[in-house]
C-alpha cells in the first residue's frame, strides 16, 4: 500500500504521518480534533493529493440527516416529470430518481478514495453514531427500491471535529484518535516556508514573532491561528512598506486579518495601545 | 502481549476498551510497530480518545518502558481528597467522626472552611504509610477512611482501588475542569455559544405542503400543482435578568454577560436587567440597580412571545421570598411577595427558564431553590444546563 509523506503544500510531522498510515492500514476513519486553524481540514486534502485520489468531502451542517449524506430521492422531479412525461427519464424506474449523496458517492466511486467528513460536532448525536454504524459496515440501504449499496472500496476517511466536548463513547471506540496541537514558532516557520518559497528571513522571523505575541491577548473570542498567519503575511508581502519585515518591529498593519470578530479587533487594539506595543 | 501496560493505563483512569486494545493487536500483527516510537503513537491514537488523557499516557508509557516513577499527589490533589472528606462529612456526619474519632459536636460548629483546612491537615500528617492497622488512613485496614479497605460505606483516599467497597474516590476528580458539568467560564465560552445557537425560530424550511398540493390539483382538474410552504422568519426577543447582588453570583455575571452579547447578532431584541436576590417590583437596566428602575408591571406590554431567561442562584432566606414585605430594600416594599411576582413573571412569558450556577446537586438543601423551581423550570448554568435550557426555550 501506498504510504501518505505529506505534499507539497502541507508541511507535516512525523507523528502526524505515522498516525495517518496506522489509520490508512487498520481501515478505521481517524478522527481530527484541534484548535480551528490548525490544518484538519486541509490534512484531508494532502492526503487524497499524495496518494493520488479523489477528495469527497461532506460538509457537516447542524440539522443534517444521516439519509442526507447517503442518498436522495427525488419526488419532486419524478412527479414533474410524470406531468409533462417530456423528459429523458423513465419515469417508471425509480433508480433514476435516486441521487447518491456524500458517503453514498465515496462507496460506489470506482476508485479509493478519501472520505473527509468536516465539523462533525456540529451534528447531532444521533446523526454521528448512526453514521459511524454505517461506515463501519460499509453499506445501507436505499428503501425506496430496497436495494443495498455496498462500498466497493473501502475509503480513506477522515473526521475533523472542533468541540471541545468529547464525542459519544461508541463514536469514539471505532475511531482513531489524534489531536493536533498548536504549531510551535519552529514548525511555524516550516508552514511558512512551504507556502511562500521567496519570503525573506527579517519578514518571516518578525511576522512570526509578533504573530505569537498577539496570540497571548486574553479574552478574544477567536484567537488568530495558521489561517489567518498566511493571510496576514500575503498582505505584509503586498505592502511595499512591509514586504521587507523591518517595519514590522514598529507597526503592526491589517489588524483586520488577523482578528475577524469585531469586539476581537477592539480589544486586540486596545491591549496594543495599552501596552505600548507601538515601540 | 502488554497486558501490564494495558491495564496500568486503566488503572490511571483513562478510558480503554477492550475492543481497541484488540484493535492495537491487530495493527501489531499487520507489522506496523517496528519500533518503541511506532508503538508509542500507534497505542496512542488507537487506545486514547481525548487529548485530555495525552498527558497521562505519557506518563505510563514512561513508567512502563524507562521505568519512570508514576507521579505522586500534590498539593492539589491533597486539597480534592479534603474536599471529597467534606462531601462526605455532609452526608454523613456521624460515620465520619466516629472514624476520625472525634466529637460530632465538635466538628459540627466548625465552618466548611475550618472543615477543610482540618481534613488537610490531617491528610498531610499522615506522611508515613500504615498498612493493615486500624489508623484512619492507610492500607487495608478497617477504618472507613483509606483505600483498599473493607468498610462498606468508606471513603477511598488516593491509592489503587483494591476493591469495590470504596463509595467514594475522592482522587479521582482531577479532570473536573474539562466536565460538561462544571460552571460556565470563559474558557467555555465558545462551546456554550454552540449551544445558543439553537436558539433561533423554527421555520425557513422550504418542505412541500402536501395537503395544499392535492386541494390545488383537484381545483386544476387533475393538473399537478406544487404549493410550498414557508414560514415566516422572525428572530427572537430576549430578556435576560441577572441577579448581580452579592459575591456569590459576581464570578458568573460577567460570563453571562459576555455569553449573550456575543449571540447578540442572533437576536431581534435583547434587554438585560438586574436584580438582586428575587424580583419584587422592579429590575433595573444599570448594573448598580440605582439610576434606572423599570417597573416590573410595565414589561406585560412586551410581546409575550419573548423568551425570559433569569440568571441566580435563587439563594436567599424564605422571608425574602414568601413574605409581603420581603425585600431588604424597604422602598420596594408595595405588598406583594416576591413569589406571587415571580409567578406573574412565568405566566407573563411562558417561554421562560431561570439559570442557576449552584450545581444541581446541592438544590434540595435551600428551600428557596426548591420554591422557584416549582415557577420556573431551573437549569444548571453549565453547557449541559445550557442545552437543556435552549431545548426548552424552543418548545412551542
Amino acid at each position: 500500500m501506498n504510504a501518505f509523506a505529506g505534499s507539497q503544500n502541507y508541511v507535516l510531522d512525523d507523528e502526524l504521518s505515522k498516525i495517518v498510515n496506522i489509520s490508512m492500514s487498520l481501515e478505521m476513519p481517524l478522527l481530527l480534533k484541534g484548535e480551528p486553524g490548525t490544518g484538519k481540514t486541509m490534512l484531508a486534502h494532502a492526503v487524497a493529493d499524495s496518494l493520488s485520489m479523489d477528495l469527497i468531502v461532506l460538509n457537516v451542517k447542524s440539522n443534517m440527516k444521516l439519509i442526507e449524506a447517503l442518498y436522495q430521492y427525488d419526488t419532486l422531479t419524478r412527479l414533474n416529470d410524470s406531468r409533462f412525461g417530456d423528459s429523458a427519464r423513465d419515469v417508471s424506474d425509480i433508480n433514476e430518481y435516486i441521487r447518491m449523496g456524500k458517503i453514498g458517492q465515496a462507496f460506489v466511486t470506482e476508485k479509493r478514495c478519501v472520505l473527509l467528513i468536516d465539523e462533525i460536532d456540529k451534528a447531532e448525536t444521533e446523526f454521528q453514531d448512526d453514521m459511524l454504524d454505517v461506515l463501519d459496515q460499509m453499506e445501507f440501504d436505499i428503501l425506496e427500491t430496497d436495494e443495498r449499496v455496498r462500498a466497493k472500496h473501502r475509503p480513506v476517511i477522515i473526521i475533523t471535529s472542533n468541540a471541545k466536548k468529547d464525542l459519544s463513547d461508541p463514536f469514539l471506540g471505532r475511531c482513531n484518535f489524534h489531536h493536533i496541537a498548536f504549531p510551535e514558532p519552529k514548525m511555524m516557520r516550516k508552514i511558512i516556508h512551504a507556502h511562500f518559497e521567496d519570503i525573506s528571513d527579517i519578514l518571516a522571523k518578525n511576522a512570526i514573532d509578533t504573530f505569537y505575541e498577539l496570540r497571548t491577548i486574553e479574552g478574544v473570542e477567536k484567537k488568530p491561528a495558521t489561517r489567518e498567519l498566511l493571510n496576514w503575511i500575503r498582505a505584509l508581502q503586498a505592502d511595499p512598506d512591509f514586504k521587507s519585515g523591518k517595519l514590522l518591529a514598529k507597526e503592526i498593519p491589517y489588524l483586520g486579518v488577523l482578528f475577524k470578530k469585531s469586539g476581537d479587533y477592539q480589544r486586540a487594539t486596545g491591549t496594543l495601545v495599552k501596552t505600548g506595543f507601538f515601540r | 502481549m502488554f497486558i501490564q501496560f494495558f491495564y496500568t493505563l486503566k488503572e490511571v483512569g483513562i478510558p480503554v476498551s477492550p475492543t481497541s486494545f484488540l484493535i492495537f493487536h491487530n495493527a501489531m500483527e499487520k507489522g506496523l510497530v517496528r519500533s518503541v516510537e511506532d508503538f508509542y503513537y500507534t497505542a496512542r491514537t488507537v487506545l486514547i480518545k481525548s487529548e485530555k488523557y495525552f498527558d497521562l499516557y505519557d506518563q505510563v508509557f514512561a513508567h512502563i518502558f524507562q521505568g519512570t516513577a508514576l507521579p505522586e499527589r500534590s498539593e492539589e490533589e491533597l486539597d480534592l481528597m479534603a474536599m471529597g472528606m467534606l462531601d462526605e462529612w455532609l452526608k454523613n456526619p456521624k460515620e465520619l467522626a466516629a472514624s476520625l474519632g472525634i466529637d460530632e459536636d465538635k466538628m459540627n460548629k466548625l465552618s466548611p472552611e475550618e472543615l477543610l483546612d482540618y481534613f488537610k491537615e490531617r491528610l498531610k500528617e499522615q506522611e508515613g504509610r500504615h498498612d493493615g492497622g486500624s489508623k484512619w488512613i492507610g492500607t487495608g485496614g478497617t477504618s472507613p477512611v483509606g483505600h483498599s479497605g473493607y468498610h462498606p460505606g468508606g471513603m477511598r483516599v488516593g491509592g489503587v482501588s483494591g476493591g469495590k467497597t470504596a463509595i467514594k474516590v475522592a482522587g479521582e476528580r482531577r479532570y473536573k475542569d474539562y466536565s460538561i458539568d462544571a460552571p460556565l467560564t470563559r474558557a467555555a465560552l465558545g462551546e456554550a455559544l454552540k449551544r445558543l445557537r439553537n436558539l433561533v425560530p423554527q421555520g425557513a424550511k422550504d418542505q412541500i405542503d402536501v395537503d395544499g398540493s392535492i386541494y390545488q390539483t383537484m381545483k386544476n382538474g387533475g393538473e399537478i400543482e406544487l404549493v410550498f410552504e414557508r414560514s415566516v422568519v422572525d428572530r427572537l426577543k430576549v430578556i435576560l435578568a441577572i441577579d448581580n447582588g452579592g459575591w456569590s453570583m459576581e464570578p458568573h455575571v460577567e460570563v453571562v454577560q459576555t455569553l449573550f452579547s456575543y449571540a447578540l447578532a442572533q437576536f431581534k431584541d435583547l434587554k438585560t436587567y438586574y436584580f438582586h436576590n428575587t424580583i419584587y417590583d422592579l429590575l433595573w437596566e444599570d448594573p448598580a440597580r440605582y439610576r434606572k428602575p423599570v417597573p416590573l408591571d410595565t414589561l406585560v406590554r412586551k410581546d409575550p412571545d419573548t423568551r425570559l431567561i433569569i440568571v441566580g442562584d435563587a439563594s436567599m432566606a424564605p422571608y425574602e421570598l414568601m413574605s409581603t414585605d420581603g425585600s431588604i430594600y424597604a422602598f420596594e416594599r408595595s405588598g406583594s411577595p416576591s413569589i406571587e411576582r415571580l409567578r406573574f413573571l412565568a405566566k407573563t412569558f411562558p417561554h421562560s427558564v431561570w439559570l442557576n450556577p449552584v450545581g444541581r446537586r446541592s438544590w434540595g438543601y435551600t428551600r428557596t431553590i426548591e420554591v422557584i423551581r416549582t415557577i420556573f423550570p431551573m437549569y444548571e448554568l453549565s453547557l449541559d444546563g445550557l442545552e437543556q435550557a435552549v431545548a426548552r426555550l424552543m418548545q412551542k
